[in-house]
């Protein structure tokens, strides 16, 4: 196609690496999923895949990766939802590997910082510390594509709630958009060919 | 309209394998001539209806592409390497549905140039590659570029591009509404003494042939289009070839082996039917257009007691000179808001250093674009530099997404023996065919032009007045969507694959028709010169058939 989608796809292939292959059907599966939970507001609260305390980890993590300023973040968009979901669905095969590395991650912080019990208790400057110390890691680089993932893919999977990432990086979702798009092509006027002596 | 169905024991006069960019075409120009046509592809056939919006799908989970879970491949940099299973995405990727990789493709429809087809002879050897001329020239292909245009469908403005090279008509509709990055690369590249100008797309700018005009979505790269503008094989070629009565198109039908006979000739082809049932159509010939990839792949696994080292092989250069076309992104902030998740990927390019000079020290030359690659997702995924991966400057990144553009360059790749498919010894697909691996690692010239080029594209950014810019350095491919060169044509039987009319030095009725015939990469956009060449293909294959030179 182009080197635009290549180039992501060679840089993001460490990350993507950790994507275990999926068809079709797991992934239906987990918008069934995901579409199940949109319906029942409040059965959010439950996890399916990660224990409350993985959970508040993966979220705190998440929350550094996108932060909340005065627009939401990974937290406003349900991220950890969105990876515990995924985990028990079309994500399932790094289900073992990636509880495994939290676990690992968790028991460096543990040993870094005895008195706050695990990161999310952290204060977020120090968690930014222990985060750029991991920040070349299989680990660090899967839980990013993960939070953007669930920020930034269709809410239908779970993450992304009421639009929040969408709204951030001024995203529509549209069949249909008339020009002109932006504030450059507005007052265009029109292509100016060349003189015959350009060439050259 | 009812569609001609053939059962497998009658004798077609074609097998056409592969409904793709090349395949498509073969398909209509060989039913239109008058011949009985079968066309096998993989996939499943998907409608508009069938497309999606969904960019977690169609790019992170291998929505209608082919998946490294059944269909599997391995990699490896260097031959001397050791070849791993791929995950996640498969090192050669492509579209496996009825009208292939032109579903999902970006659209860009760049010709080829006069110097593309003599360059070897124009530069001289490059040594340690398999640089060389093509046996046919720019002259020789234009009708056929002019019969993509028109029949296809291009987007474009004749005479634009000051180096715009000779064509025989102007395009049939004008291009597509300039978005405000073209705008801005307009402007820096005018300010630099360059030439940009409005780029050509195979996407309707106005209604053409009972298709409907762009609707601006955005969602063009990696997508099937929802509204049929996009000129895919799918709403043109294809239907057309039905429309004769003459032609099958048979999905979930995946070739594994071509058969020939006792005098060498070919019988037909072995295929799984949906419920992964062994088949075999009959048929005269047989027009291999499954793709850079899979072409190779097929003629190696057809292996038989005649031809022990796979069909049309005589050359040993089945699977080799893999190309993949090289290039980098700049990215830029403006003041106001660009809004470039609207509409097609790409409104302008600039084709200034198209030629390779070599005063810069350096084999290659390229195109570049202004555009947005797929959003949201692909925004922070590879559009961003590593500082700006997470924390607040990606918080800062993804609010100025709306005033953000890319420049991508496009450029060669040098035809390197080592860099090839060829069968896995012990991985197989979910059918247990055989899976293909790839061997890949750019020629250092691939990544300098890469830069070089990238450099220029960075200085328009900076000439337009952006804001803030970041450059991002080329790297090594380890897969790609563009899968050139592995049956190269060419006269000499021992240094091609195919000769100039697409037939096979070895099985006289053995066609091979797609990305794999091309002998240098171009400079990126290789589907527009597919499928010219499987225009012209298909006019010389329908002739010999009729004069029974098959």
């Amino acid at each position: 196609m182009d080197a635009g989608r290549r180039s992501f796809v060679a840089s993001a292939t460490g990350a993507l690496a950790a994507l275990a292959a999926l068809d079709w059907t797991e992934v239906a599966r987990a918008a069934e999923h995901a579409h199940a939970a949109a319906a029942a507001p409040g059965a959010s609260a439950e996890f399916t895949a990660l224990t409350a305390a993985q959970a508040a980890c993966v979220a705190a993590i998440a929350a550094r990766i996108v932060p909340t300023d005065d627009a939401p973040g990974a937290t406003e968009a349900g991220v950890v939802y969105f990876i515990d979901r995924g985990l028990a669905s079309f994500l399932s095969a790094n289900r073992e590997d990636f509880q495994k590395s939290l676990a690992e991650f968790e028991a460096r912080v543990a040993a870094a910082h005895p008195d706050a019990g695990d990161f999310a208790a952290l204060p977020a400057a120090t968690q930014d510390e222990v985060l750029k110390g991991v920040e070349t890691t299989a680990f660090f680089g899967t839980l990013r594509l993960w939070t953007l993932f669930g920020l930034l893919a269709s809410p239908a999977y779970g993450g992304n709630r009421d639009g929040v990432g969408w709204k951030l990086t001024g995203f529509e979702e549209a069949h249909r958009f008339e020009p002109p798009f932006g504030y450059y092509d507005r007052d265009y006027p029109g292509f100016v060919p060349y003189p015959p002596e350009a060439a050259t | 309209m009812s569609v001609k169905q053939f059962r497998p024991q009658d004798s077609v006069d074609f097998v056409v394998v592969g409904s793709g960019a090349a395949g498509g075409v073969m398909a209509r120009e060989l039913s239109q001539a008058g011949f009985e046509v079968v066309v096998m592809e993989q996939g499943p056939r998907l409608g508009p209806g069938d497309f999606e919006h969904d960019e977690l799908k169609y790019w992170y989970l291998n929505g209608i592409m082919n998946k490294p879970g059944e269909s599997p491949q391995t990699f490896r940099k260097l031959p001397t390497d050791e070849a791993r299973r791929v995950q996640g995405l498969n090192a050669l990727w492509y579209a496996r549905i009825v009208g292939g990789s032109s579903n999902h493709f970006t659209a860009n429809f760049w010709r080829l140039r006069p110097v593309d087809f003599k360059e070897r002879s124009l530069l001289g050897d490059i040594p340690g590659t398999g640089f060389a001329d093509w046996p046919i020239s720019y002259d020789e292909l234009e009708p056929y570029y002019t019969k993509v245009d028109w029949e296809i469908g291009v987007s474009g403005l004749a005479g634009a591009c000051p180096t715009d090279p000779p064509r025989s008509k102007p395009y049939p509709m004008p291009p597509l509404p300039v978005k405000s990055s073209g705008v801005l690369f307009e402007r820096g590249a005018r300010k630099l003494g360059l030439h940009p100008y409005p780029a050509p797309m195979a996407i309707a700018s106005v209604p053409y042939r009972g298709r409907p005009a762009c609707q601006h979505c955005g969602f063009c790269i990696g997508y099937g289009c929802e509204w049929r503008a996009k000129s895919s094989t799918l709403y043109t070629m294809i239907p057309e070839a039905e429309a004769t009565g003459r032609c099958e198109v048979r999905a979930e039908s995946y070739v594994f082996r071509v058969e020939t006979d006792a005098r060498g000739r070919a019988t037909g082809v072995a295929y799984f039917d949906g419920e992964r049932r062994e088949q075999f159509q009959k048929a005269r010939a047989v027009v291999v257009c499954a793709n850079g990839g899979e072409t190779p792949r097929l003629l190696l696994n057809s292996a038989n007691a005649k031809f022990p080292d796979g069909l049309a092989n005589s050359s040993g250069l089945v699977g080799k000179y893999l190309m993949f076309n090289q290039g980098a992104i700049s990215g830029g902030v403006f003041e106001h808001v660009l809004n470039e998740h609207k509409s097609v990927q790409v409104t302008r390019i600039l084709h200034d250093f198209y030629d390779s000079d070599p005063k810069r020290g350096f084999y290659g030359g390229g195109g570049i674009d202004a555009r947005i690659n797929p959003v949201p997702l692909g925004f922070p995924l590879f559009g961003l530099p590593p500082e700006m991966a997470w924390g607040a400057p990606l918080k800062r990144a993804l609010r100025e997404m709306p005033r953000t553009m890319f420049v991508n360059s496009h450029t060669t790749s040098l035809a390197l023996e080592r860099n090839s498919v060829s069968i896995d010894p012990e991985l197989k697909d979910a059918w247990s065919v055989p899976a293909m691996r790839v061997t890949y690692k750019d020629h250092a010239d691939d990544l300098a032009i890469a830069n070089w080029l990238n450099d220029r594209g960075h200085a328009i950014l900076e000439a337009a007045g952006a804001t803030r810019t970041w450059k991002m350095a080329a790297v090594e491919w380890v897969n790609s969507p563009h899968l050139l060169g592995t049956c190269r044509m060419g006269d000499d039987p021992t240094k091609s694959v195919v000769d100039r009319y697409h037939r096979s030095h070895d099985i006289p009725n053995l066609f091979v028709c797609d990305g794999s015939s091309m002998v240098t990469s171009g400079r990126g956009q290789p589907t527009m010169t597919i499928q010219a060449l499987a225009f012209r293909a298909g006019e010389h294959i329908a002739r010999f058939a009729k004069r029974g030179e098959i």
